[in-house]
């Protein structure tokens, strides 16, 4: 669908692929959890999730029966309106965030010229609900969760931006079909190989922009019990949860976009290798969050603002020397 | 292998399509066209740049202004997207509500926002009248310019533009007006590294100034 001619059809096709995507968001979640329980358990040498069903498989779904059964308490003296809001917030942005996304040469549920900005567009919205959900609560870890999350997440969107300006400039569209369209078939031919600064930039922001270890200081439990989510229970936190992992599960849909030749591989294009790539990423995600102790906060800033921005300017200045004189 | 898989996709979504564009020529007679479309969306954004608004000026807590502005912003960027340039409007989201909304609110917090500031006492009925005063300013500026043209321009549906009639402009014709703005904000972050950097020590590590 072409964002120019929205017709009827257009919004049926709009709607159905909403629906989907929140079905893709829960049962990420759903399996997002076992996968990474089982990987922290495989990592830390212990079984992880055994009890419930074979292997343990039937823990999430327990998990989230007791997360809707739980009381929603509230504490004294909270913005009541902004402490609900909160959460809401946080997870209906991350729906549109998958709408340009191509998962297959067909399957784009809004074919933007603009893709990648509509996603950076709206991805400040998950900042946004993270500082409301902190300052709403009345707490005063919640409060300084969400200072932190606002300077990592401020921070690190600029080398994000820079190093997919990179392979935007490369390609010379926003586009992200054809982004995908401009790589190739085989491993070669992606843009991991002419841009592997940038793919490692993007790597590492990635992580901290989606708040998780070893940049998980909004929420860091040992310092700041839950951070900016530490008043919610029950369903409000089930909802940060569940935009956490659609954050994730976005991120690396954009890298496998952007780095990894999208929906080409070798044999048969097809969404399948999108799924493939983006949870090869989420298990590198899960791998490095067991497997990196916690920066501290100067550490986090100073790797930002000292080696990840400088590097990424510099990269993004020798694809713009390349792409003008070279060619692409 | 490949083109027999994608043929058979494209002709499944064809079959899909079918259905659809039946019930749209059943739906047609019924629904507004696209003028009155664009009128109501227009009217929407409207509601939703005034509504904002409001909440900003008239509540009595500065995080909920800063809602009432982030809604503002949203309606603007809506304002963008009826004029057919979507990308000043996710520009708009990303820089306004993503970068300047969320400063707004780390400097708010900093500040320690107390519930008994200047700002949550209602203003006097001088001032409102003032502000009232001051609404007028734009209005006869562009008031006389409003009444001339109104309803003679004809205006045509615009089209999605691509970025590159953008850049080339801004590096070509208005070159002179994009440097000046980046001049503004070179001003800006100089003043900002001045104030930060007033009463540093560079002899401590630092952390503890």
């Amino acid at each position: 669908m072409e964002l120019s001619n929205i017709s009827i059809s257009g919004l049926i096709i709009l709607v159905i692929a909403c629906l989907l995507v929140i079905a893709l968001m829960v049962v990420n979640a759903i399996v997002m959890v076992y996968a990474e329980r089982k990987g922290a358990g495989f990592i830390q040498r212990r079984p992880g999730p055994y009890e419930v069903g074979p292997w343990g498989t039937l823990q999430p779904v327990v998990d989230s029966m007791k997360l809707l059964g739980k009381q929603i308490f509230v504490p004294s003296n909270v913005d009541f309106f902004l402490f609900f809001a909160a959460p809401v917030l946080a997870f209906f942005p991350v729906l549109l965030l998958f709408l340009p996304i191509p998962f297959g040469p067909f399957l784009t549920a809004l074919k933007v010229p603009d893709g990648i900005v509509l996603i950076l567009a709206f991805a400040g919205f998950g900042l946004l609900a993270n500082l409301l959900a902190g300052y709403a609560s009345n707490n005063k870890y919640g409060v300084l969760g969400a200072g932190r999350a606002v300077s990592q997440g401020v921070a690190y969107e600029i080398p994000m931006i820079l190093a997919l300006l990179a392979v935007v400039f490369q390609t010379g569209s926003m586009n992200l079909s054809e982004i995908v369209e401009a790589q190739g078939r085989w491993p070669w031919s992606w843009n991991i190989l002419c841009q592997p600064l940038a793919f490692f930039i993007y790597l590492v922001t990635l992580v901290a922009e989606t708040n998780r270890a070893p940049f998980d200081l909004p929420e860091g439990e040992s310092e700041l019990t839950a951070g900016f989510h530490t008043e919610y229970s029950g369903m409000g936190f089930a909802l940060f949860f569940l935009a956490e992992y659609a954050n994730m599960l976005l991120v690396s849909f954009v890298c496998a976009t952007f780095f990894l030749g999208g929906y080409k591989g070798p044999v048969l294009d097809g969404f399948w290798w999108t799924f493939i790539k983006a949870y090869l990423v989420m298990m590198f995600i899960v791998w490095i969050r067991w497997t990196f102790p916690r920066v501290r906060f100067d550490q986090l800033l100073n790797i930002n603002w000292k080696w990840l921005l400088p590097l990424s300017i510099l990269n993004l200045w020798i694809t713009a020397v390349v792409v003008n004189f070279i060619g692409k | 292998m490949q083109q027999a898989t994608d043929s058979m996709v494209q002709t499944l979504l064809d079959y899909l399509k079918q259905p659809l564009s039946a019930l749209q020529e059943w739906l047609a007679p019924l629904l507004p066209g696209d003028e009155w479309a664009a009128y109501l969306a227009f009217a929407l954004y409207v509601l939703i740049i005034v509504g904002g608004g409001l909440g900003a000026i008239l509540s009595r807590n500065l995080i909920r202004a800063m809602l009432g502005l982030v809604m503002t912003f949203l309606g603007v960027a809506g304002m963008y997207l009826l004029l057919a340039s979507p990308f000043l409007a996710f520009m708009q989201l990303l820089i306004y509500v993503g970068a300047v909304c969320v400063l707004i609110f780390f400097a708010v917090m900093l500040t320690h926002n107390t519930d008994g500031g200047e700002e949550s006492r209602l203003p006097s009925v001088a001032s409102v009248a003032y502000g009232l005063l001051a609404l007028l300013a734009p209005l006869a500026v562009f008031g006389p310019f409003i009444v001339m043209y109104a309803g003679r321009v004809p205006v045509a549906t615009p089209e999605v533009e691509g970025t590159d009639k953008l850049g080339a402009g801004l590096l070509s014709s208005y070159v002179l007006p994009f440097e000046l703005i980046s001049i503004i904000l070179l001003v800006a972050m100089a003043g900002a590294v001045y104030l930060a950097f007033r009463g540093y020590n560079p002899k401590s590590d630092g952390l503890n100034q």
